[in-house]
């Protein structure tokens, strides 16, 4: 399963709750496939998507939010993982799109390859899930609507794929619509 | 700043519209921390651009937000305010502590106290250095800054020696 194709699946089964998405690719391809108001594309600050969205989570307890992160973009902010498992917001759905490499900047390895974020979320407090295919995918979506957050979904994907095309919206638009939304 | 003024300026924050504190401790600001641990309305991150997303994420929802932190973990945060608080135009707060004000501070904070009011100046952000006698003016001025949705920074001197 390539990226875009994960995305395009789990942006149709969310609908119109809050998503906030990492930088590069992942904020891309989620443009393309479901460009909503409900988006929150982070197109800097790598690594910050699930501090962002554990801020959205505390303040917005009757809406279930999503994080659409990277393996390169948590490595960055493991201490989040921590913070997260601390507080335990029970709307926060944590999905990573493992693709083992920097996709982005040119496919270079990342850590996730020898490291497994399945443990390391399990013992930071996550519900969390392995989702190796489409089919996973979808089971997995449809069992953690009864699963209280925060809740890590590990989804490997491939490399490959057109990138999506940037985001033509301005940051302060995506903000102000964001927010506007919530 | 002594405790009594840390204290009440927490209180004055609180009541002045500010829900949130998120931050990354720092000695000079450590009663100002108790005060709000104490009104349960502090958040502790691992790192101050972490602070600075959780706080955003909170802006957002509209709540007003500060984030705390000391003139090293400002450095740290540079590139998350000029990508993510100035690109966004996220109205927050920075309350930072200046280690290296004082010529004879620990070796560690001599360079980087020596260049935070270059380093503001060239992020771009408005600040106030906080005093016994100003503080509160600074406060509101704070407090106006974020209701016209812009960023800004309140310095907090490290005066005393340990």
């Amino acid at each position: 399963m390539i990226r875009k194709d994960a995305i395009k699946i789990v942006s149709d089964m969310i609908g119109d709750s809050p998503i906030i998405s990492a930088n590069g690719y992942i904020s891309r391809d989620l443009f393309e496939a479901n460009d909503k108001d409900t988006n929150f594309y982070m197109i800097g600050s790598m690594g910050l998507s699930s501090s962002i969205g554990l801020g959205v989570a505390l303040k917005n307890l009757r809406k279930r939010v999503y994080v659409f992160d990277g393996d390169g973009n948590i490595l960055m902010n493991l201490g989040s993982l921590t913070t997260i498992g601390k507080l335990k917001p029970k709307n926060l759905v944590h999905l990573v799109f493992d693709n083992q490499r920097h996709e982005s900047t040119g496919g270079q390895p990342s850590n996730t390859k020898n490291i497994d974020l399945y443990e390391i979320s399990k013992s930071s407090n996550y519900n969390a899930f392995k989702a190796n295919s489409k089919t996973d995918l979808k089971k997995i979506f449809k069992k953690i609507k009864n699963i209280h957050g925060p809740i890590m979904i590990l989804i490997r994907i491939t490399s490959g794929g057109k990138p999506g095309k940037r985001i033509t919206h301005s940051p302060v638009t995506i903000k102000k619509r964001f927010s506007r939304n919530l | 700043m002594k405790e009594i003024s840390q204290r009440k300026m927490f209180d004055l924050l609180l009541h002045g519209g500010i829900k949130n504190f998120v931050g990354v401790p720092d000695s000079t600001m450590k009663h100002f921390i108790s005060q709000g641990l104490k009104k349960k309305k502090i958040l502790v991150a691992t790192r101050e651009d972490e602070a600075i997303g959780i706080a955003t994420g909170m802006s957002l929802s509209k709540q007003n937000s500060l984030v705390f932190m000391q003139n090293a973990g400002f450095a740290n945060s540079i590139s998350t305010i000029t990508s993510l608080v100035q690109l966004y135009e996220v109205p927050i707060i920075f309350l930072i502590g200046w280690r290296g004000y004082l010529k004879n501070d620990a070796p560690e904070h001599s360079k980087i106290g020596r260049i935070q009011p270059k380093l503001l100046k060239a992020v771009g952000m408005d600040s106030k250095t906080l005093t016994e006698s100003n503080w509160k003016q600074c406060c509101k001025w704070a407090i106006n800054k974020m209701n016209h949705s812009t960023s800004c920074a309140l310095i907090i001197k490290r005066e005393f020696y340990d």
